[in-house]
């Protein structure tokens, strides 16, 4: 195949009160790879849905530190994109955001003739920071502690629910309710819409039904709709109610970008921190003496939770090249993708030396679960408080566990990495 | 409100009112103070809020707030010196109305 032209891009402009679909296009498949690849660097290497993959994902991507070059490109049905797998090299793609950017960065469907951005996701400096501006006062570590009560008691009352039943399923019981009703807390949206949001939740990341995803996401996006209309008639103290009257620059937001906004957000929060905590809980329950050493180090939780992250990352972050590059003798071309492989990245043993032990006394380093740049999660601290409170609380109650004689765990496929369901007993 | 002055690399200088309990990298954000990228947000778990403390005021600001901060700020891109702290990690008192900080050549 020939190298692709992109007469698009070069005329891209990217205005968020006139949202366009960029149109990068995708290759996808052995027959669309483009000739300034080597074939030396073609591989499929079955990141996220292979078997082997699946089998143990997170080990499966630290062996990608010796089983593949560092940069290559993989070719799935589904997409074909560069993959970077050292720590040095997804800093460098990640900190770029003028040569790599963050266009069509999710997968969610939308209307071409209707289009709208995920804000501030899909938006790029300069416009950036006025969109985080809004919503940081909050998302940052300061504005974050001030939840932490709140987000205590949902962590409490959700454990004293089963806590007597001696088993569960976590992922049910606990890793998808904490999220979602601190997400309604935050959001300022009421509680007793939380089984309604999971059951959305579940369709739109589980599903492989399209029809069935556009229905969940459209009943979403009514309800979302609707509350932004309510909550710019009766403003309160909540982030919906807060992007709904927020003005950069002194004008309001626009419809789209209150919609794009409050949609990223909520689609955001949901699967992320639901699967660290299901992963986590995996490793907890079939590493008894790793539980007692967190017991026994309270004033050490912080560090506790960062190199956790480090060792369960779940996701991964793709970029558009806006102009050739080589990065270690690598030609990269405009217009191609560039996947930047996260959770293996946090596996590089020149940064994180035998990478595959959790050893909370770990030098502090730059960790790639929240990415980093601008584009950085804006979410990151509420994850960590939420991954810090429910260690606090859960082994305050639960001190021993184990996974349930007999289960099999399986990890689901897909971009966010975690066991299907993870039943334990105590 | 106390004040803080970022000094540019290239020596020039910008005067912005960063309230009491904000930190000093969420002053130059929300100000739109190029210079500190901030990229992790305060965790802290970057080191792209580097900052020099102007000579004047490294008593009263002190040095690395523990270990952490210490072993973030050897992945500073840009020289460390005597005088290097992570902005996000300097808290705005009355005390320190007046700091003058500089900033490092490059955050990458």
């Amino acid at each position: 195949m020939t190298a692709m032209t992109f007469p698009d891009l070069d005329n891209y402009v990217q205005d968020p009160l006139h949202p366009v679909k960029p149109n990068v296009p995708t290759f996808a498949g052995p027959d669309e790879i483009p000739s300034h690849v080597p074939p030396e660097l073609v591989k499929s290497c079955g990141l996220m849905f292979s078997p082997e993959f699946l089998a143990a994902p997170h080990e499966y991507m630290a062996a990608m530190q010796h089983n593949f070059p560092p940069i290559f490109y993989d070719v799935t049905p589904y997409r074909n994109a560069w993959h970077l797998t050292k720590h040095e090299d997804c800093l460098f793609v990640l900190r770029h955001a003028d040569i790599f950017r963050n266009l069509e960065a999710s997968p969610f469907p939308r209307d071409p003739d209707d289009y709208f951005f995920f804000i501030p996701q899909e938006v790029d400096p300069p416009q950036h920071r006025k969109y985080r501006n809004i919503v940081d006062p909050l998302f940052c570590p300061a504005g974050i502690k001030t939840l932490e009560g709140l987000i205590r008691q949902r962590a409490i009352d959700i454990i004293d629910g089963f806590v007597g039943d001696g088993e569960c399923n976590f992922n049910t019981a606990f890793g998808r309710p904490l999220p979602v009703s601190v997400f309604l807390d935050i959001m300022g949206l009421p509680q007793d819409m939380r089984d309604t949001f999971v059951g959305w939740a579940d369709i739109m990341i589980h599903s492989s039904d399209q029809a069935e995803i556009a229905d969940a996401f459209g009943k979403a996006i009514v309800y979302l709709r609707g509350a932004i209309a309510e909550k710019k008639a009766n403003p309160d103290g909540g982030v919906v109610s807060l992007i709904a009257n927020a003005e950069i620059e002194g004008r309001k937001l626009s419809d789209k970008e209150v919609f794009g906004f409050v949609c990223f957000l909520w689609i955001g929060g949901l699967d992320t921190v639901y699967a660290t905590l299901n992963n986590i809980w995996l490793w907890l329950a079939q590493n008894p003496d790793r539980v007692q050493e967190i017991i026994d180090r309270p004033d050490d939780i912080d560090k506790i939770v960062e190199e956790l992250l480090r060792r369960y990352s779940v996701t991964f972050s793709t970029r558009v090249v806006m102009k050739d590059i080589e990065m270690r003798g690598v030609q990269i071309k405009k217009g191609d993708r560039v996947m930047t492989v996260l959770p293996s990245a946090n596996f590089d043993p020149e940064v994180f030396p035998n990478p595959l032990e959790v050893d909370f006394d770990r030098p502090r380093k730059t960790i790639l679960a929240f990415t980093v740049g601008v584009h950085s999660c804006m979410g990151g601290h509420l994850a960590r408080m939420e991954l810090k409170i429910a260690l606090q609380e859960w082994l305050k109650r639960i001190p021993k566990f184990s996974v349930k004689p007999g289960a099999q765990i399986a990890f689901k496929p897909g971009g966010v990495v975690g066991p299907a369901a993870v039943p334990l007993v105590w | 409100m106390p004040q803080v002055t970022y000094i540019q690399f290239d020596g020039s200088k910008q005067t912005v009112d960063v309230p009491v309990g904000e930190n000093v990298m969420r002053g130059a954000l929300y100000n739109g103070i190029d210079g500190i990228a901030g990229e992790c947000g305060g965790a802290p778990s970057c080191a792209t809020c580097h900052c020099y403390v102007d000579d004047a005021w490294t008593a009263k600001v002190g040095g690395p707030d523990g270990d952490v901060e210490a072993e973030l700020l050897e992945a500073a891109a840009a020289e460390i010196k005597a005088t290097s702290r992570l902005s996000c990690q300097i808290v705005m008192s009355e005390a320190l109305d007046g700091l003058v900080v500089h900033l490092p050549e490059t955050q990458y």
